[in-house]
């Protein structure tokens, strides 16, 4: 009987999103915090390395000009540039007058044009370059007294490697600290969620007829506004419920007084009908059967008010289903042929309430008889632990339509309007529906089994397990 | 004693039921007593004792449980409570200060001449067949209406009584509910199974020794009582 729901499509639960968000937020701060750090590492490192090197080789170019004479020639440099400080992987090329001394491993077209061209015009530089697919430093003196420059080209790839490792720590850190994230977000939803389960455990519960469900003092400032409230409600509710079904308690309690002098008056008429004229008899069975109804209607709203007062008590004992169901065939005068009993177990039983499963009973056979066009068999059978009681009649059946509707309140079902001497209350099948319902069963209507016209109804009840009779 | 003789005290404050229930019950042929308040049945029943007795449980002043058991004190008149509710606690209540039977509000005269035929019948019937039976201690003598309890003789209402040799006429058989519900009230299956539950437990009271661990009345579970035959 729920309502439709509009089809989800991809939607994500709220701990799924708590959690989510957690691991993004760690993924996005690590991410940050690695990028500052690889960005100022590399600024400190490169720097460091670039303000040594440039000290050394000013250091080596004045040297190498104070050894220099206006005679050297481009032979004599080898063994100048041998005596001079080496820098850690850096190599060293000298240009002397229009000839160059290239480096071991790096020739004169390596060095990057742009910055020789402002070498040779006279000026310091250094320029950053990529020479066999490595990151070099080139750092340029011109040596003013002569017509000569000093290059000092410096391999940065240990910085790079340094950095390539750092750039794996740091990645690294960032993957832990956003499954560190996600951790922290699933136990943040988790316990965030609690509260919540809670709540809807207990609405489930008060939803399930317990209404005395109330949510425990949780203790939490933030927590205790909704544990208050939603307290606050249920009890409104209780009170609500409890009120209506006094109300109608107590209407019936105070309809039964007059209700037993009626009785007892219409009795003393109905023995002396001889005495009564024509029309009085006629007004009398009218009263009769009105009296009837009346009562019964008011029975059967107390006996209501008991259920929606959640105050309706099973009276257990352990029932034989056999004579149950044969004993309400008696009481509605009905031949014991009609019972068909489709299970070997002769001493089949049921824990319940006899009153209950024997009013629950009559309902059904009374609603056959008066709108089914009579009873055609009552059939017992048993299915896994289940046992089955079907009441089948010759009616017109029950549309599909109509199936659930016909055990609400007050229903009468495709076949109102078609009564002239309707006695019931209106409340018989939903008293079936409740009476079962209190008895963990269930009860339904489907078609006759042989295919022919008719209402089959099925009152479905747990069977009593062996070694469970209970008095 | 014949029909027309029999008393019936009807205790109801309310005068349309009591007047209309005494017509109910004067068109089977009985002679009605009324009385509104408790104080009145009991006056009432002093002076002129009744064959049967129905009670309304809400009674202004002394209320009909109390009127029950005073009458129970001096006598084993069938009584009957009738209640405005179903409800365990009352029906229990009525049961254990004594009454046979209940009736709840509104009930039809039929029902009510019915449960008074059947408790007259059980106050007179002492034609069981059997003469004396015996079980250990336990000694019923039907016809006398007798029971006695290791030597000792031991009173009991009537509908007790019955009860006690429907039980002992059948030692060892296992009795349910509904069959006793039929052989000492006259009800069908869907009489009501504490009448019985009640009155065993009374009836414990007074035949055993230890009504908690009882020797003769033993509780079948699931299948109802019976008689220990040894």
């Amino acid at each position: 009987m729920s309502k439709e729901r509009a089809p989800r499509i991809f939607t994500f639960g709220l701990q799924a999103r708590i959690l989510f968000s957690y691991a993004v937020g760690g993924l996005a701060i690590s991410l940050l915090l690695a990028a500052v750090t690889l960005t100022f590492a590399r600024q400190q490192l490169v720097d460091d390395r670039e303000a040594s090197a440039a000290a050394i080789a000013v250091n080596n170019a004045s040297r190498l000009s104070n050894q220099l004479t206006p005679e050297s020639t481009i032979e004599d440099v080898p063994g100048i540039v041998d005596s001079l400080t080496r820098i850690e992987g850096a190599q060293t090329i000298v240009r002397l007058n229009s000839s160059w001394l290239p480096a071991p491993e790096i020739g004169v077209a390596d060095l990057p044009a742009s910055l020789v061209s402002k070498i040779t015009d006279g000026s310091p530089g250094q320029m950053r370059s990529s020479i066999d697919e490595r990151p070099h430093l080139t750092i340029g003196i011109p040596l003013v007294a002569f017509d000569a420059d000093y290059f000092e080209v410096v391999n940065l790839s240990d910085v790079d490697d340094t950095l390539n490792t750092l750039q794996i720590i740091v990645g690294s850190a960032a993957g832990f600290t956003t499954f560190l994230g996600a951790l922290i977000g699933l136990w943040a939803s988790r316990r965030t969620l609690r509260p919540l389960r809670r709540v809807g455990e207990a609405a489930a519960a008060i939803a399930g007829g317990k209404l005395d469900t109330r949510l425990d003092d949780q203790n939490d400032p933030d927590l205790d506004v909704l544990t208050e409230s939603f307290n606050e409600m249920v009890e409104a509710l209780e009170d609500r419920i409890r009120r209506d079904a006094r109300f109608a308690s107590d209407v019936s309690h105070e309809l039964r007084s007059p209700l037993t002098t009626l009785t007892s008056s219409v009795a003393v008429l109905e023995a002396r009908r001889n005495e009564l004229s024509e029309r009085s008899r006629t007004a009398l069975d009218l009263l009769s059967i009105d009296l009837a109804r009346f009562s019964r209607l008011v029975e059967d709203l107390l006996e209501i008010s008991r259920f929606d007062g959640g105050v309706a008590a099973l009276e257990n004992s352990s029932i034989k289903v056999h004579s149950l169901v044969s004993a309400a065939l008696r009481t509605h005068h009905l031949d014991s042929s009609i019972l068909i009993e489709l299970t070997p177990l002769s001493d089949l039983h049921v824990n319940g309430d006899k009153r209950r499963l024997g009013r629950a009973l009559s309902n059904l056979l009374t609603n056959g008889i008066h709108y089914g066009d009579g009873i055609t068999s009552v059939s017992i059978s048993t299915e896994d632990q289940l046992v089955r009681i079907a009441v089948e009649d010759e009616g017109p059946g029950v549309p599909i339509t109509e199936r659930s509707k016909i055990f609400d309140r007050f229903s009468r079902g495709a076949s109102a309007g078609q009564r002239g001497d309707d006695t019931g209350s209106g409340l018989g099948l939903s008293m079936v529906h409740e009476d079962i319902r209190l008895h963990g069963g269930q009860v339904w209507v489907e078609d006759r089994n042989d295919g022919k016209s008719g209402a089959r109804f099925v009152i479905e009840l747990p069977m009593t397990a062996e070694g469970e009779l209970d008095l | 004693m014949s029909v027309s003789e029999t008393q019936i005290l009807t205790v109801e404050d309310d005068e349309r039921i009591r007047t209309a229930v005494r017509l109910a019950l004067e068109e089977e042929g009985w002679s009605v007593d009324e009385a509104s308040t408790g104080e009145e049945a009991l006056t009432s029943f002093t002076r002129n004792p009744a064959d049967v007795v129905l009670i309304d449980i809400m009674l202004p002043g002394i209320d009909g449980f109390e009127v029950c058991r005073s009458i129970r004190r001096t006598s084993d008149v069938p009584i009957i409570m009738v209640t405005a509710r179903n409800d365990t606690h009352d029906v229990v209540a009525g049961l254990e200060a004594g009454a046979d039977d209940y009736l709840t509000k509104p009930f039809a005269p039929k029902e009510l001449s019915a449960r008074i035929r059947a408790l007259l019948r059980r106050a007179r019937s002492s034609d069981s067949g059997t003469s004396r039976i015996q079980i250990n201690g336990l000694v019923v003598i039907p016809e006398e209406g007798v029971v006695l309890v290791d030597e000792r003789e031991i009173h009991l209402t009537r509908t007790e009584f019955r009860l006690l040799v429907e039980l002992a006429s059948n030692p060892g058989r296992v009795l349910s509910r509904e069959d006793l519900l039929q052989r000492v009230w006259d009800y069908d299956y869907f009489g009501d199974g504490r009448l019985v539950d009640v009155h065993v437990r009374r009836l414990r009271t007074k035949v055993e020794i230890d009504p908690a661990k009882p020797r003769y009345i033993i509780t079948m579970r699931g299948m109802g009582y019976k008689l220990q035959p040894e």
